[in-house]
């Protein structure tokens, strides 16, 4: 439940962050802007997880 | 060979030929722009769809639309700002008042259920309580900067 909560709001996030970011003028580089984007939400979260998993509280 | 000289001129042309092959920003009249930031803030992606950007509207009105109505779906919560016990430094409780900006971002997304009392009574013991809540807070936060890009869009600052 929660890996897919945190992929639909790092979809969500990067499709609109992409789309609203001044430095990309066209379709194409928006969306590789926003599949780089989702991939490093996605693994900074399971980074971050994997870090955290071993701390007690 | 060709020398520094002609290559330099060579982009220079270069250049020239594709900034002109380009159509130049241009500024919206006024009222169009004031109608475009008021109808993004009040319905996701209308400001765009007032500037004739279509597909960019549609993809922020399900993207944001969706989230806010997933955070509804998940038991999430509307906020208002809570009045704070009488000797606190503030009249308002901060955190709701946080709470509630982040929420009040999506427009009549958070207007409509408020009105309709969907969203109103918190229930936290629902497992997808806080879920919710993130997903709302992530519409209310996202249609601010969506606003701020219908903006830029009317200024004739972006495509």
């Amino acid at each position: 439940m929660h890996v897919l909560m945190m992929t639909l709001y790092a979809a969500i996030a990067a499709t609109v962050l992409a789309t609203v970011d001044p430095r990309t003028d066209t379709t194409p580089e928006r969306l590789r802007h926003g599949l780089k984007m989702f991939g490093a939400f996605l693994g900074i979260g399971l980074l971050l997880s994997w870090i955290l998993f071993p701390i007690p509280w | 060979m060709q020398s520094r000289d002609d290559l330099s001129d060579d982009l220079a042309a270069h250049f020239r030929a594709r900034v002109a092959a380009e159509p130049e920003l241009k500024a919206y009249p006024l009222p169009r722009r004031t109608l475009a930031v008021i109808a993004a803030w009040l319905v996701p992606g209308a400001g765009h769809l007032v500037l004739g950007k279509v597909g960019r509207a549609a993809l922020f009105f399900i993207a944001i639309v969706g989230a806010f109505t997933l955070g509804l779906a998940l038991h999430g919560r509307l906020f208002w700002p809570a009045a704070d016990s009488p000797d606190a430094l503030s009249h308002f409780d901060l955190i709701s008042v946080l709470w509630f900006f982040s929420q009040i971002g999506a427009g009549l997304c958070y207007l409509v259920p408020y009105v309709a009392g969907w969203g109103t009574n918190p229930q936290p013991w629902a497992s997808t309580y806080e879920y919710g809540n993130t997903f709302m807070f992530l519409a209310g936060l996202l249609n601010y900067l969506v606003v701020h890009d219908a903006f830029d869009i009317g200024a004739g600052r972006k495509r």
